[in-house]
This record gives C-alpha cells, structure tokens and sequence, in this order.
C-alpha cells in the first residue's frame, strides 16, 4: 500500500513535470486530484490495509497529497507566467466596480475640523437661533443701538427688534445666561451680512468661542488660539496678534497668520504683506459681564470668532467665495 | 484714514521707511491697508535742459531741439510745442517709457528727423487740465527750484516724490483722524519729539465775554454743541490755492477748491478737526445760532441737494434759516465763492451721537460726520481755528478781526481713573513693572500721578475720547508694549465633561449615511425667492406660505426666510444639469423657518432634503452599472437605510394617501410614527409642471425629513441576539396574482402565516408578460427558516410552506406557479 502511494506519487510528479500546455493542467487535476481521482480512490481503499498501519499511512495518503497539491498550483502559475494567454487573463486595467460616496461640503469639513480641536481641549459645543433679537446680537454685545456696525448695509433685519444674527457672538450672551463660570464653549453656525462680492456672501458660517473664569488671561488667549492654529494649519505656521477693535472686548486683537499661499514674501492673497488674517479675539469686555450679571472683578474671560470660509478658502485655495454657494458638483466633489 | 510719509515727517523727524512705519503702526493696531509711492508713473520723467533750437526743415510748426538730459550725449528731440526756447528746463520723456495716459514714447522719425524722446506738457503727464495745456511744454522755473538741473527725476524736481499710507481706522481711535494723532503714536514709538504748527492758542472770549464792538455774535442753544468757536477774516482774495497745498489734498483724495475751503480741508486733516467756512456777507444778521432745526426747515446743503429736516437734528443758523447742517455739511445760502470777502471760521465739537443719527437720516457721510461721529477732541479747537486763521491770511492776505468767540460751556472734563498694576497683569498673564507701565502711555501723552507704587492716577488727554474706563488703559499698556511680548500660556480650568449636544451627533450620523447612499452635500442660503411658494404649487394653507419675510433683503430671489430645502436643492440640480453633470445626488441639512405668532423668535425647524436625477450611480463606472435611471426605489432604499441607521424602528415608510402638490400621486412615500400619526418625512417624484418651472427637463426624485421631529422619536437601543446554532433552510415559491395586489400586504401576510419558523422572506422576482395572462404577475419569494432548537426536516418546513402557499392562494387569488 505504502509503495504504490509513493508510486502514485512519482508518477504524478514526473507527469506534472512534462506538462508544457495550459490545456492539459485540467485533465491532469482531475486524474489525480480531483474528486473521483486517483489519491482520492487509493486513501479510500486504505480501509483495508491493517488497523495498525492505517493512522500513519493516512497521515502519508494526507501529505503526498498536499505535496502535489502544492506542485500544481506553482506549475499552473509558471505556466500562466511563461506563456501568458490572453483569452484567461483578466484586463486589469478596467476600471474597478466602485460604489462611489458622497463628499460633505467642504464648510462642513473644516467646521467640523475646528470643532474637534476645541472640543478636544475641553470646550462644550452648542448652537443658537439664526434669526435672533436686537439685544443678543448687539445691545448685550456692547453694541447700543447708534453704534456704526448696526447700519442697515450690515444687518438683516426682519423687524424693529429681529434680525438674521450678524455673528455668532450672541451665544456667548446666551450661555453666560445660563449658567455661572467656568465656562468654555464654542458655538458654530451660520450668519448673515447684506454683503456680496468675490469676498462676500450674505450668508457665511462662524465659529464662536469663549473661556470664562477667574484669573483668564490675554496670555491664556494666545495660548489657545495658537495650539488651535498649530493644529488647523502646521505648527510652523507664524502667528501674529494686533491690537484691534471690537466693541464686546478689551483689549482686542486681530490674529494674522503668515501667508500660506506664498510662505509670507507677499502676494496678491495677502494684499503683498505676507500676513493673513483669520480671526477676531479679545478679553470679554466688562460691560458684556455687566450684561449677564458677572462682576467683571471676580471674572475675566476671552472670547473669539472665526471665518470658516475664510479658512476653507485658505486650506484649499478657493479664490472665489461664492463657489460655496453654487453647489456645482464639479466644485463640490473635490473635497 | 490717508496721509503721505513727507506729511507725517512735518510733525515728527521719523527717519525709517515708509514701509518699517507702516509695520510698526500696524502692530500698534493702526493697521496700515495701502503704502503707495506717488506719482509713481512718472518715474521715467527727468528734468531736461533745451540746448539749443533749430527749425524743421520739413514742417514749419515743429522744430528740432538739442536737449541736455544729464547723459554725455546731447540728445535730439523733435518738438511741437510754440514755447520752445533756448535755456529753458522741461520735461522728458525717453523711448521705453510709458506717459500716464498710456501712451508708449518710441523713437521714431517725425517728417524724415530723428526724435529720441519727447518734450512734455504739464497735462501730458496728468499734472494740469487740459485747459492749461495750451501754453504748451514745462517751463520749470530755476529760480523756485534750486537743485533743478537735467537728468533730476521731475517727482523729486517738483516736490512730488512721496508715499501715501491708508490706514484702516477702527472707530474707537478718533485722535487718529488727523495725521497729527498718527504723529503722536510714531513719536511714542521712535521716541522722537512731537512738533504741531500751533501747540497753543490764547483762548477767546465766551459768547457772554464777548465785546460788543465784535460783528459777530453765536449762541449756543442745543446742549449737542459741546464746543463753538469762531473768528472772522476780512478783505480776503479768494484764488486757488498754491501747488503744495492742492498737490497735498488731492494726494489724499480730496479735490482742491479755493484757498479758503482748502485751508479747512488741510486743518481737518492735521488736527481731525473739521471746520467750516460761511461767506460772513451771507449771514444774516451776523448771528450765529446753534439750535435744533425746527418742524420740516429746509436746507440746500453744499451739494446742491434740498433737505428736509428734523426737530432732532442739529443746525447752524443765521438771523433767519439754517446754514449748516451741523457737523456734516454747510448749506449752499453762506458759500465761500469766488466772490467772497469776508469769512466767519467755524471749529466747533458735536456730540458725537447727534452727528452720528442725523447723517444717517440724512444719508449723507462726509469726512467732517466721520470724525464728529467717533469723537472730536474738545479741546483742539482754538488751536485748529488759529491754524486756519494763520494759514488763510498767508494764502488769501487780509486780516483777522480782533477776537472772537469760544463757547466753551459745554465740554466735561476728562474723569480720573485708576490703573491698577496687579489688574494690569492679571487681565494680561504678564508681570509688567510701574515703571514700564507709566513710561508707554507717557509715549502717547497719557500721563498721570502715582497713587502709591502699584497705582497710577490718570486723567485721559482730551484727545482720547474713547478711554474711559480703567480696562480701556489695559488696553493702551498692552497695545505699546506690544502684542507680541505678551506671553502665550494655556488656560489652567478645572477639568470638566463636556456636555454632548445629541442633535449634534445625529446630524454627523446622518450626514455619514446620506454620503454612504452616494450624495454629495449642499449648502444654500437660507433665504429664498418667495415664488417657489407658487412654483411649488403649496395650496393656500399651507405652512410653508408662511415664510418670515426679511425688512432690506439684497435682492428678491432672498426676500424671504426658507420654509423648505427643496427649492434650493431643485435649483442646484438645474444648475448642474445646465453645467453638464446631469446625473446628481444632493443633500442638504439645514434649518427651515416658521413665522410663530405670540413667540418672540421665529420657530427653527432642522430638516434634511435630497434630489436624485440622472444615472443610478453617477460616478460609477458605466462598464458596470449601465445608464439605468434612479427611480423611486433608490430614494425609498436611502430612507430605509436612514431609518435603520438611526434605529428609528418605530416609524413606518408607507405610500401616501394624499400627495403634495410638487410630487406625483403614483410615486409618494411618507414617514409616519402611526397610521393617523404625524408626517415626519416624504420621499417622491416632482411632478412634471413644478419640474417645468424650475428649468429642468429630467426626471428627479426627492426626499425631505424634519430632524427635529424625528429626534422627538423613539430609538431603539443597539442590542444583541445569540447566533442561531442550527441551520436554516430556504424555499422559494412564485405566485400570479392580479395586478393589483400589493407585495408589502403579501410579505405581511407571509411573514404572520409563517410564524417563529419563518425568519426571513425576500422578493427576488417580479414578472409579466410571456406565459403569464394580462392582468395578473408573477411575485417570487425566497423564505428563510429556522428553528432555534434543532435542525429542521423537509416534513416541518412542508408544513409551514403549505400553509403560505393555501394562504396565498385564498387571500390574493393567487396560483402557485410551477418552477
């Protein structure tokens, strides 16, 4: 029994060895190897070799059949590489089945993008009404009702007292309303501006953020907005603060980062200083505290907005704003 | 804000560049928009000596000069002009260069002689009107301009070379409304002594001081004039103003006008304090009042235009009407023309908010209501007024009358505050010392007393209207010290869980879902045309008819508030449509705006919407998919997932009984949480006529959900079932029945009928047509069972399948078809 496997063996291989046509791999398959073949007939009969030999001449029935197993495949593979036929191989370069996804707009993206960093450092996330009243959008902002930015070319307005709320800021109101300090939140939404040009649409989205307790400081301020900037952008970017002026905040400052499109030598994007600007930011002016019944004595905090469109448009290189807006596929699918 | 570098250095003998003043001011958050030489196109003209003057030989009106222009060689021009002479200095211009109006210099031949470059006029190079022109070249003058010899660049010959800053005010700096206050801060910065034409005036008597010999008299009625004061000038010759002071106003944009009007300009500008100049011949009575305009008063203001005014409204006025509107602009009755002799000089302060509403009812902002509007020094006034007066007898000769007056009674003195250093650098994060601290706002002439060695009394200078508060000197400190040596740190906040917005999280799960069905996200404005009310056809009561309309919407396409996304989705889909991507797949997540009476706020709806036109899978490869159009059974599929995605099991996706105008009746779907129960979302087709009005010529499929009641619904927990441990066994079974059985009826029926053996049935096939008789289809079904307990036999499932098919048969007439 053990001497014809092991001719059954030799034969085979000798026989795989001299095939040299494709063609004759199948019958030689199924000769040996296949379900009524030969291995299969001969480990059948081992039913009636000696109990005692039976586990070990299994256990060789088993490998030699592994072997040239093994064998068949390497001489089917050396075939199809030696002699490559067309008619079997497959035109790998048609395209593969996709089912394609859809892609978020790219606003959603980056929105998302700084909500995670701010959340990732510990601050809330909440939103508020589009449509707000005069005195969360400008009164308890500091902003009494003859201040320039309430001018009619700025605001929408849908009455005396409603408006489309110009910035985000109103949540800061809101939530100080809410609840005492600490308080650290941001807020990301849309907002509205009667505006439009190649930098202005009427309607853009915001990220407001604040941090309230005792003893924040500007120093606090800067240290945010620049791990924030590291992260949005690389953490070589250059960040520059400048003084500025917002009504709601004191002191206020303007955060520049060098220019990404021409590594800070200046350019058109730049307006040829080799600096960007990205947001707005400033310590919480006492006033503002007045507002929502913090004692500006026992708390400070800082506050800042920032443009995600701006910083879309920055991230990729969109020259035109409005392209936001037009939802044309071809825009919408590269993101 | 603009001024010019040569400007600046009159009050500070600053030696850095233009460029290193613009970045520091910058830093100091004065940010610098524009630095810009001027007069830059003509850099290319040089001063030019005509040698000598010889006649055309071909043309009598044209004659070829020898020009000296600095080189070694003497150069050849032909020149037309009938000024030409021997020994006089003009302008030149050489080949390659470019004239102001665009005209490229060649050179060339002009009647068979060579020119190398031309000989200019003042108005070839946009230094005169044309009237001027006629006299013909430049003639520059040897003896007004010592250093004129040629080759010199005529902007340096002429005093032209500068550089103009615009600097981008922000409105809590009033002081830098004139370029003196930006003097003050590039002194503060350079250390550098501050130099103004007047540092002091006496002061002029009070109206009640006032001599009655003086011809004038004012009186102040309106406790919105803080501050008038006024001198009158005779025997003046009104001309237009000599080249330095017009060439200065027009650097900066303004337009020259006389001498006197152009004085005003010039103080305005230096001190940020606007004046005015009424012809005094003009004045009736020779009174001035300052009062509130009365009842429907009138004025034609210096533009030409007639005013109505108002009872809150401030007005200068003479004996018998208004002459100014005050702070804005003066009425056209007092003008200073070519005729006038005698001038009465306004410098007065308005309150700022008085200033700032009339011009807004008004419509009219000039450059004096943008200074009155954010603050004019109150105490800057003599010392502009006697700048003007000084100014206007050395251009327009005559004398000052004697005196005058300065109403003074209403200007507050500065309040005293107190600056604490550890609120300095607490508010800050830095550790400043007293020292440091005193010694930046001395720069800027804030200056103040120490109380003790960590406080400093400090009365704001008048200059600084905007510092009131012990914060707004925070600010100062922070501002000369200079941003960037404040140092960054990172918050120390006790550590907290924030809390998690759970409308946030559906909104990321859905948007994932909605990408994974192939869509691509949308974002339109969220106001919309009031029309698509009607395009979509919504019946009279409607809720969405009622849109919140905005007061001052850009345009009518954005008039009102959206009450849905999908007309918003319907216009991107014909946009693309139009722009060559026919087949789309787009969704929108955003918010709808209801008018709620009795609420404060309008209501605030989330609402998800997606269009679905074109080819079934737009970017997969047509080698695979085919040209197969999306149908209704794509959009039902992305609702159904939705469902699943959010474990909202106990919704139900059912056709609809009554369709919306905009959809098709045969092709409607709405999600409901019971059969009579609250529409939370439909799907459907839009019927051909809304399609029709929106432009687009394609079928399109659509669905709209209102998230924000679907997050009002149940959702079912995330749970496990143990793997079933025995196998199952699928049969299959077709049956014809009449057409219009329905297969959800007939899956509902099969799965009760089969019971817990049953665990999954499936249509595979739906057919008509060959072997099958009209009116009737064959549906086949694939049914899954199994039995959690043990292996199943044919004999069990025989029994089950047996019932089906009986059931089948009786309650839909049906006929079991043999395989």
């Amino acid at each position: 029994m053990e001497e014809e496997l092991q001719r059954l063996r030799a034969e085979a291989e000798a026989k795989l060895a001299q095939i040299t046509d494709p063609e004759e791999l199948e019958p030689f398959r199924v000769e040996y190897l296949g379900r009524k073949g030969r291995f299969t007939a001969l480990m059948r009969s081992l039913g009636q070799a000696p109990a005692e030999d039976r586990p070990r001449l299994g256990k060789l029935a088993n490998e030699s059949r592994t072997v040239l197993e093994a064998a068949f495949n390497v001489r089917r593979d050396e075939l199809a590489a030696a002699a490559p036929s067309p008619a079997q191989r497959p035109d790998l370069t048609l395209p593969g089945r996709r089912y394609p996804a859809g892609r978020l707009h790219p606003v959603t993206q980056v929105m998302a993008e700084i909500c995670d960093v701010f959340a990732g450092m510990g601050f809330a996330v909440s939103e508020g009404p589009d449509v707000e009243t005069d005195f969360y959008n400008f009164e308890a902002l500091n902003i009494p009702p003859h201040h320039p930015a309430r001018a009619m070319h700025d605001t929408f307005y849908v009455d005396a007292g409603r408006l489309l709320r110009t910035h985000t800021s109103p949540m800061q109101i809101r939530a100080m309303e809410q609840a005492r300090p600490p308080l650290r939140m941001i807020a990301p939404g849309k907002v509205y501006r009667c505006d439009s040009d190649i930098t202005h649409t009427p309607m853009f989205h915001q990220v407001e953020g604040f941090l309230v307790d005792d003893k924040v400081s500007f120093a606090d301020l800067k240290g945010v907005l620049s791990a924030f900037i590291a992260r949005i952008f690389d953490a070589e970017t250059p960040i520059r603060f400048r003084p500025s002026f917002f009504p709601f905040t004191e002191p206020s400052a303007e955060v520049d980062i060098g220019c990404v499109i021409c590594g800070g030598k200046g350019c058109r994007v730049c307006k040829q200083t080799g600096w960007l600007e990205i947001l707005g930011a400033g310590m919480i002016d006492p006033e503002v505290f007045a507002k929502v019944g913090y004692d500006p004595e026992e708390y400070s905090g800082f506050a800042f907005g920032l443009g995600v469109e701006r910083i879309a448009m920055l991230r990729y290189g969109i020259n035109d704003i409005r392209l936001f807006y037009e939802n044309d596929l071809r825009f919408l699918r590269q993101f | 804000m603009k001024f010019t570098y040569n400007w600046l250095r009159e009050y500070v003998a600053v030696e850095l560049g233009p460029e290193e003043i613009a970045a520091r001011l910058t830093l100091l958050g004065l940010e610098v928009d524009a630095v810009e030489p001027l007069y830059a196109e003509l850099a290319p003209v040089r001063v030019a000596r005509v040698a000598a003057v010889h006649p055309h030989p071909n043309a009598d009106r044209l004659t070829l000069c020898d020009v000296e222009d600095g080189e070694a060689q003497m150069r050849r021009v032909v020149c037309g002009a009938p000024n030409v002479r021997a020994g006089m200095y003009s302008a030149l211009v050489t080949p390659g260069a470019v004239l102001p109006g665009g005209l490229k210099i060649k050179a060339s031949k002009i009647r068979g002689e060579r020119s190398e470059g031309m000989l200019c006029s003042a108005q070839e190079l946009g230094l005169a009107a044309d009237a001027e022109a006629a006299t013909g070249i430049m003639d520059l003058d040897p003896a007004a301009i010592p250093s004129l010899e040629p080759g010199l660049p005529l902007r340096t010959a002429l005093g032209l070379a500068d550089t103009l800053f615009e600097v981008d005010l922000t409105p809590n700096r009033p002081d830098c409304t004139g370029v003196i206050g930006l003097a003050r801060e590039v002194a503060g910065f350079t250390g550098l002594p501050l130099r103004r034409p007047v540092e002091q005036a006496p002061l002029l008597p009070t109206p009640e001081q006032a001599g009655s010999d003086l011809p004038f008299t004012v009186a102040v009625e309106a406790a919105e004039c803080h501050r008038y004061a006024a001198r009158l000038l005779r025997n003046l010759r009104i001309a237009p103003s000599p080249p330095w002071l017009q060439q200065r106003l027009q650097a900066v944009g303004l337009r020259p006008i006389n001498n006197i009007v152009d004085v005003t300009n010039l103080v305005m500008l230096e001190y940020g304090q606007p004046m005015h100049a009424f012809d005094f011949d003009r004045l009736a009575g020779g009174r001035i009042r300052v009062r509130r305009a009365a009842q429907q008063e009138k004025i034609t203001t210096l533009d030409g235009v007639a005013r109505e005014l108002t009872p809150a409204m401030l007005v200068i006025a003479d004996s018998d009407q208004p002459v100014a509107v005050a702070g804005i602009m003066g009425g056209a009755s007092s003008e200073v023309g070519p005729d006038s002799v005698n001038i009465l000089l306004e410098s007065a302060c308005f309150e700022a908010k008085s200033v700032r509403t009339t011009a807004a009812a008004l419509k009219l902002a000039t450059d004096s209501s943008y200074r009155f509007e954010r603050g004019v020094d109150p105490q800057v006034a003599p010392l502009a007024l006697e700048r003007a007066v000084a100014l206007i007898l050395e251009l327009a000769g005559g004398e000052a009358v004697p005196g005058g007056i300065d109403y003074r009674a209403g200007v507050q003195p500065s309040s005293e505050l107190i600056l604490r250093l550890r609120r300095v650098n607490d508010l800050l994060g830095t550790a400043l010392d007293i020292d440091t601290v005193e010694k930046v706002l001395a720069g800027i002439e804030i200056t103040g007393e120490r109380a003790d060695d960590q406080t400093l009394r400090i009365t704001p200078p008048s200059f600084r209207v905007d510092l009131e508060r012990e914060v707004d000197l925070i600010e100062e400190v922070a501002r000369l010290v200079g941003y960037d040596r404040i140092p960054a740190a990172m918050p120390k906040v006790a550590m907290e869980l924030p809390a998690v917005d759970p409308v946030a999280e559906r909104r990321r799960r859905l948007r994932s879902l909605m990408q994974a069905a192939g869509c691509h996200e949308a974002i339109n404005y969220s106001f919309v045309n009031p029309a698509h009310a009607d395009t979509l056809q919504l019946p009279a009561d409607d809720p969405r008819r009622q849109a919140l309309p905005l007061l001052n919407p850009l345009s009518e396409e954005q008039a009102v508030m959206r009450t849905s996304l999908l007309p918003g989705l319907l216009d991107n889909a014909r946009h693309n449509i139009n722009h060559q991507s026919p087949d789309l797949r787009l969704f929108e997540l955003g918010k709808v705006f209801f008018v709620e009476e009795r609420q404060d706020l309008p209501r605030e709806e989330e609402h998800l919407a997606a269009v679905f036109s074109g080819r079934r899978s737009p970017r997969a490869p047509m080698l695979w998919t085919g040209e197969e159009p999306v149908d209704i059974y794509d959009v039902k599929g992305v609702m159904e997932e939705l469902l699943t995605g959010l474990a909202l099991a106990d919704l139900q996706l059912v056709p609809a009984a009554t369709t919306p105008s905009y959809a098709m009746a045969s092709f409607q779907l709405i999600i409901t949480d019971g059969p009579e129960g609250e529409l939370l979302g439909e799907a459907g087709k839009i019927q051909p006529a809304v399609l029709k009005a929106f432009g687009i010529k394609q079928e399109v499929f659509y669905l709209e959900l209102n998230l924000t009641e679907l997050s009002r619904c149940r959702s079912t927990s995330a749970g496990f079932a143990a793997l079933p441990r025995f196998p199952a066994v699928k049969w299959d079974l077709a049956m014809l029945v009449p057409e219009e059985v329905e297969a959800g009826e007939m899956l509902a029926a099969i799965r009760k009928t089969g019971g817990k053996l049953l665990e999954q049935v499936e249509i595979f096939d739906v057919y008509r047509g060959k072997h099958i008789e009209p009116g009737r289809k064959s549906v086949a079904f694939a049914i899954h069972y199994r039995d959690a307990e043990q292996t199943l036999n044919d004999k069990k499932v025989g029994v089950v399948h047996g019932k089906i098919i009986k059931m089948l048969e009786q309650r839909f007439h049906g006929q079991l078809r043999e395989a």
